[in-house]
């Protein structure tokens, strides 16, 4: 039998017929209805599309032809075999054009039936396979139109600039962040020289590389586009290769860098920075030992108790400096480790100034406090007595002596309101415009022999942030300053 | 007659380090905090030389005050060494690198800090008021 077990309808008026043929074909295995009248032969053969349909011409409801035509109409590729008693040269000719597979004449012979429908199956095999084919062709067709499009919308949608460029040096394609990013507002078109859009260094750059026999990797290259505004962008350019491994183009892969030069800058002042100030305190230092240890100096005692306090102060505020740099870099880097919990914010405060004592009463200052009930926030207890350390060191350090400082704290809409205040040296607008900056320090003759890092402002500012708050700054030359902070209130337990 | 020295530094310490020797040598000291002081001071006091620290209450406060004291009469003849720690080794340019800079600056000479008082006292006599 034929490569598929077929399934087969025999119509036919004849009982005899029907049942005979059923019995034949399913000894070798194949699937048979059977329908005795033509229309219940066109109901079952339309509704499901069978392998091979045998049909009687002559029936006494109506013709075979019909039944022909309705289910070839159905089902065009499949295969149907007329079968009649009165043979016609007529009848054979229209079955035919119908498009009949065979014209048998009743009766026949089992064996020549049983060939009859191998060849058939045979056939209807081929036409099964086929039809698999192309619906596979289809769907390959339809994926890669689809895949086509997929990449044409990625390739547009990227936020690098893409240029794909072929040996010639002709443009091959591009996407619009390439424009953006380069700054070209003209019309480029496929096919065009790359000279007459590229800045000559790139030109050159990627006709060197496709002159290369033995090119593997990518090339680097920053670029400066301007005007408007002056922006630098990164050519990252690779070659690209056929099956032989013959050059055949190169595509860049064009990004905005500019912010990164910007933050490479930034970070390369503030290490000269922190470089300088570091050095500032060692210099003074050795300069005392210098003339402590100079023997043709002489040193009364005096002298040599007050070169050494100043030595061990600068040591001491070298060694808080490197604490505050070290802090600063934690918390830039993400590194620090929170432990969030819910704090009275007024008896933090009230232990902060406990552990100030010793300074406070050395300057012989008066501490006013004004101190909120139930003020709450959440937030991490060290990270916030630091925080508020800086302030009120700030503001003893700054106070003249016998002075004063007060401290508020209450509650302010959705946030706690800590406020403290001095009435010392205070600020110009010039150094309160420049308070957060780092390494700021204000240089007057009353802050000559205050010590201290410059960078206990920025350490404040950066933990008032981590904290989505707020920090305002009144302050007066010779009059005094008040620092505001403002952290969201905890919602209430 | 002693000569005058304007120290102007906004190190607490390097004044108390020169300024006792400069006067022990024989010179009469004033100083000053920052630049603007700086250039108050050289007006009223009128040295014979200056000694100005770089960065200040800004990093070219140096730079800034020898250019106002070389605009003016007096200060055509004043020398004005600069000092700082600034160095080379913390990447931060001594500016002066370049003619156009050097020419706003007009500074007599640069000092890379530290510098020991015994040096300052020899470098004074030696280049600043050899006889």
């Amino acid at each position: 039998m034929a490569t598929i077990k077929g399934k087969i309808l025999v119509i036919d008026d004849e009982r005899g017929m029907r049942e005979g043929m059923k019995r034949l074909f399913e000894s070798h295995g194949l699937q048979v209805d059977a329908a005795a009248t033509g229309l219940e032969g066109i109901e079952l053969g339309v509704a499901q599309e069978y392998d091979l349909y045998f049909i009687d011409l002559k029936m006494p409801d109506i013709d075979g032809t019909e039944v022909l035509r309705s289910i070839k109409l159905a089902h065009p590729e499949s295969i149907c075999i007329v079968m009649t008693a009165f043979a016609s040269i007529d009848s054979a000719v229209t079955t035919t054009q119908l498009g009949a597979y065979r014209y048998i004449p009743k009766p026949f012979d089992p064996d020549e039936m049983t060939h009859l429908v191998d060849t058939a199956l045979g056939r209807r095999t081929l036409i099964l396979e086929k039809r698999r084919l192309e619906q596979e062709q289809e769907r390959q067709m339809l994926e890669l139109s689809r895949e086509q499009s997929r990449l044409r919308t990625i390739i547009s949608a990227l936020d690098d600039g893409i240029l794909v460029v072929n040996q010639q040096l002709d443009i091959v394609l591009f996407n619009n962040s390439f424009l953006g990013l380069l700054e070209i507002d003209k019309q480029i078109k496929i096919g065009s020289s790359i000279h007459s859009c590229l800045p000559a260094a790139i030109c050159k750059q990627m006709q060197e590389l496709l002159q290369k026999k033995h090119a593997f990797s990518a090339i680097k290259q920053e670029i400066i586009i301007h005007p408007p505004a002056e922006k630098v962008v990164m050519f990252n350019t690779t070659p690209i290769k056929d099956d032989q491994g013959e050059m055949i183009g190169v595509v860049s892969v064009v990004r905005d860098i500019t912010e990164l030069k910007k933050i490479d800058v930034m970070r390369s002042q503030f290490v000269n920075m922190a470089a300088h100030e570091l050095k500032a305190p060692l210099s003074a230092v050795q300069g005392y030992l210098e003339i402590l240890t100079d023997e043709s100096i002489d040193h009364s005692s005096e002298m040599t108790k007050q070169y050494l306090d100043r030595s061990l102060a600068r040591t001491k505020a070298l060694v808080s400096l490197i604490n505050d740099l070290l802090n600063i870099s934690r918390m830039e880097a993400g590194t620090q480790r929170r432990e969030i919990e819910r704090l009275d914010i007024s008896s933090l405060l009230q232990q902060v100034l406990e552990s100030m004592n010793s300074e406070i009463t050395a300057k012989e200052l008066q501490v006013e406090t004004k101190w909120g009930h139930n003020l709450f926030i959440t937030a991490d207890r060290s990270e916030l007595a630091r925080l508020f350390k800086h302030l009120i060191s700030n503001a003893i350090k700054y106070s003249h002596s016998q002075g004063q400082i007060s401290i508020l704290t209450e509650r302010e809409n959705n946030y706690i309101k800590t406020q403290i205040s001095d009435r010392g040296i205070g600020m110009t607008p010039d150094e309160q415009s420049r308070l957060f900056e780092e390494f700021f320090r204000a240089k007057n003759k009353y802050t000559r022999t205050i010590t201290g890092t410059g960078l206990g402002l920025t350490i404040v500012k950066k933990i008032v942030d981590a904290y989505s708050g707020l920090i305002k700054v009144k302050s007066e030359f010779e009059k005094g300053s008040t620092f505001t902070v403002l952290l969201p209130a905890a919602e209430t337990a | 007659m002693a000569h005058k020295i304007l120290l102007v530094d906004d190190d607490i310490d390097l004044i108390q380090q020169y300024e006792p020797f400069l006067k022990q040598a024989g010179y009469e000291v004033e100083t000053a905090c920052d630049g603007r002081e700086g250039f108050e001071k050289f007006k009223a006091f009128k040295p014979d030389a200056m000694l100005v620290d770089l960065a200040m209450e800004h990093f070219d406060s140096g730079f800034v005050l020898c250019h106002k004291v070389k605009k003016t009469e007096k200060g055509k003849s004043t020398p004005v060494i600069i000092m700082t720690s600034a160095g080379r080794e913390t990447g931060i340019r001594l500016s002066a690198d370049t003619t156009e800079e050097t020419n706003w600056i007009q500074a007599d000479d640069y000092l890379e800090k530290p510098i020991s008082p015994r040096d300052i006292l020899q470098y004074l006599s030696e280049k600043v008021f050899k006889k």
